[in-house]
């Protein structure tokens, strides 16, 4: 076994980790969750062999989370598992930090999907897709395919590196930071919540390249192009609804900060932008929603904006106000920050973490990718894609009933010309 | 292949209905496919609930710690009254109340209530103990302690295991306090001069009575019942 860096002992969450870590209960799910959909079905044994090979690699992913008198922290776990369990028909469900050994990372296998489910404070999707994988790899390998270190893959032989357990926060919190701002409330796009621990997921499937066609018709990308069909279905709800008065519908973004500051690290390093549209203001045609969107991205998302943000964030946690006060009585107050500033402005969350690409050898032994986000706050959707190969997967979940949000949402890009094949587990 | 004829999408071959719009798979060329695995599990994950039982340690701990300091502050500090029993009676009375609802999850509401009355009796016997005031607690105490225990249990399975609406809640509220009340003057005047004398409670229950007989009629007459539903609901 390689020498861990950095892994015998304690240390401090990032910036969303506090938050995250905060927020959690019974009602609130911050895990997500990646699958791979093999050719074959899942070799449970070799899956679990997989998970035992990789997980000494992740120190990040290898932890429990602590409740000290401040802050909560993490610490190496050296429990027996996590295990790989069968798959559950309801996904993503809220984490609690005693059970289950502590782990903060699961592994569920399903006919021929492979799923690991990941809480929100111990890494970002960037991150976990790093380990996820790392692991579909190692999984392939112990099936007896040959598959190089390549396209992002992690070598489990080797020790983990500084870099990647590194706060990439507080290394580029520097200068001017932000300080917040209150943002109007946005409409909520709410409905009827289902009972306890029900998430209904509902994925659709279509093609990169009919997208992209799509998208480049308007000059935008496959990202900002499904995140204004999105704002635009919800814009139409909410008039269907005829509200007193209008609210904006405004999409987080979450933007993988990676790709704007050098960072390795496997452990959260993400900012949203909020692409908003003000209905009262007039009426929006799809195309000045799609103009909106696009040019609120490229404004919005730069190196220095950004880092004056994070730095903002940064700067809270080392707020020495906020640090005395005992850990019981700061999470109410961040979970009340939360609403006020993360749940409030926004109508919803899209998030696209981009293609999977794997090495060509690994290519024919999985068919596609999906992601899911857990339950938000309160009962409305969230969306998520992914692309593999040609195949973009699309992904609604919630806790809401009604399913109207995606079904305006697949219904437009058929409309729109693009083949859609919808599944769910929605059992009536 | 099925395609929903609302939507559009295509749909899953195992797929009996569309997730969107929830219209059913009618396609008489290819029904649906029901032994196909289904593309998501149908096992849901079940949740066991949050165990309190660390709760209930802690707070059987601290009240037992409180007890047996009490307890023994009392050995040195007037040593010639059990002044303690109040405090070990409190914390007792306060355990029976708090720790069994953690400790057994879903008990039911009669019996609960059941354990609550018993410890009020029980830190009521205690103090009798301490007055040497056995003849009031057997003659007084005990009986409208096990009256108003058994109006409240009473109360209980017609309210709560039964759920009535608000108007006859109500009713049932103020029509148990005057009964109750009743009940308390019987027992005080039995005890005190050996026989019934009802006074002050007649005008209690003849208040109660004047206050429910508004009540019963709006909630007997329909029309009445759909106004007061109109102009106060919530």
């Amino acid at each position: 076994m390689p020498e861990k860096a950095g892994a015998s002992e304690w240390y401090r969450l990032d910036n969303a980790g506090v938050l995250y870590s905060a927020l959690q209960k019974e009602t609130y799910s911050a895990i997500y969750r990646f699958s791979a959909v093999m050719d074959q079905p899942v070799d449970r044994q070799a899956l679990q062999r997989a998970v035992d090979q990789t997980m000494p690699r992740f120190p990040t992913f290898r932890v429990r989370i602590k409740k000290g008198a401040f802050w909560y922290y993490f610490e190496p776990n050296d429990a027996p598992g996590p295990f790989v369990k069968e798959d559950i028909s309801n996904p993503c469900q809220p984490v609690r930090f005693r059970e289950d050994n502590g782990w903060l990372v699961r592994f569920y296998y399903y006919e021929h999907r492979v799923s690991v489910e990941v809480f929100h404070a111990v890494s970002d999707g960037g991150g976990a897709l790093v380990f996820f994988k790392t692991l579909l790899a190692v999984y392939l390998r112990e099936l007896g395919h040959k598959i190089g270190n390549t396209h992002g893959i992690l070598d489990i032989g080797e020790p983990p590196r500084r870099e990647e357990l590194e706060d990439a926060y507080g290394k580029y919190a520097q200068g001017k930071g932000w300080r917040w701002k209150e943002r109007e409330k946005a409409y909520q796009n709410t409905g009827t919540p289902e009972p306890f621990y029900t998430l209904n997921v509902t994925m659709g499937f279509c093609s990169v390249s009919q997208l992209k066609q799509k998208a480049k018709g308007y000059g935008v990308s496959i990202t900002e192009y499904l995140a204004a069909v999105l704002i635009q279905v919800i814009l139409e709800k909410q008039h269907r609804e005829r509200p007193r008065k209008e609210r904006p519908v405004a999409l987080a973004i979450p933007i993988n900060l990676r790709a704007w500051f050098p960072s390795e690290t496997l452990r959260n390093f993400i900012l949203a932008v909020r692409p908003v549209i003000d209905p009262s203001l007039g009426e929006y045609t799809f195309e000045e929603v799609l103009s909106q969107v696009h040019h609120t991205m490229r404004l919005k998302i730069n190196r220095q904006r950004m880092r004056a943000e994070l730095t903002g964030n940064v700067r809270f946690t080392k707020n020495r106000l906020l640090q005395i006060v005992p850990i019981v009585l700061k999470n109410p107050v961040m979970s009340l920050g939360y609403r006020i500033a993360g749940v409030r402005p926004y109508s919803g969350t899209y998030t696209n973490p981009g293609a999977f690409s794997v090495p060509p050898e690994m290519e024919p032994h999985i068919r596609r990718m999906e992601v899911i986000l857990g339950q938000a706050t309160n009962p409305r959707v969230h969306c998520a894609s992914i692309s593999y190969g040609d195949l973009m997967e699309i992904t609604f979940a919630g806790t809401q009933r009604e399913s109207d949000t995606e079904r305006d949402f697949f219904r437009f890009l058929v409309r729109e010309g693009i083949h859609v094949k919808v599944e769910s587990n929605r059992a009536e | 292949m099925s395609y929903c004829v609302h939507c559009g999408v295509e749909l899953d071959a195992t797929a009996t209905f569309c997730p969107l719009c929830h219209t059913p798979v009618a396609d008489p060329n290819q029904p649906p496919d029901l032994r196909a695995p289904k593309p998501f599990p149908t096992q849901r994950g079940e949740v066991a609930p949050v165990s309190k039982q660390e709760l209930a340690l802690l707070v059987t701990a601290m009240l037992a710690c409180v007890a047996l300091c009490c307890g023994l502050l009392n050995v040195f500090l007037k040593p010639e009254r059990g002044w303690s029993l109040y405090v070990i009676g409190a914390a007792a009375m306060l355990w029976l109340w708090l720790v069994p609802p953690l400790l057994a999850r879903g008990m039911h509401l009669l019996l609960r209530l059941l354990v609550d009355v018993a410890a009020v009796a029980l830190y009521v016997y205690l103090i009798s103990l301490d007055l040497n005031g056995k003849a009031w607690f057997w003659g007084l105490a005990a009986p409208i302690i096990f009256w108003g225990g058994a109006i409240l249990l009473l109360l209980g399975l017609v309210l709560r295991v039964y759920r009535r609406s608000i108007i006859t809640s109500l009713t049932i509220l103020i029509g148990s306090l005057g009964v109750f009340l009743f009940g308390v003057e019987y027992l005080i005047d039995l005890w005190l001069c050996g026989r019934w004398d009802p006074s002050w409670s007649l005008v209690v229950l003849t208040i109660c009575l004047g206050l429910v007989i508004p009540l019963v009629i709006v909630r007997r007459i329909p029309s009445l019942r759909e106004e007061a539903r109109r102009r106060f609901h919530i």
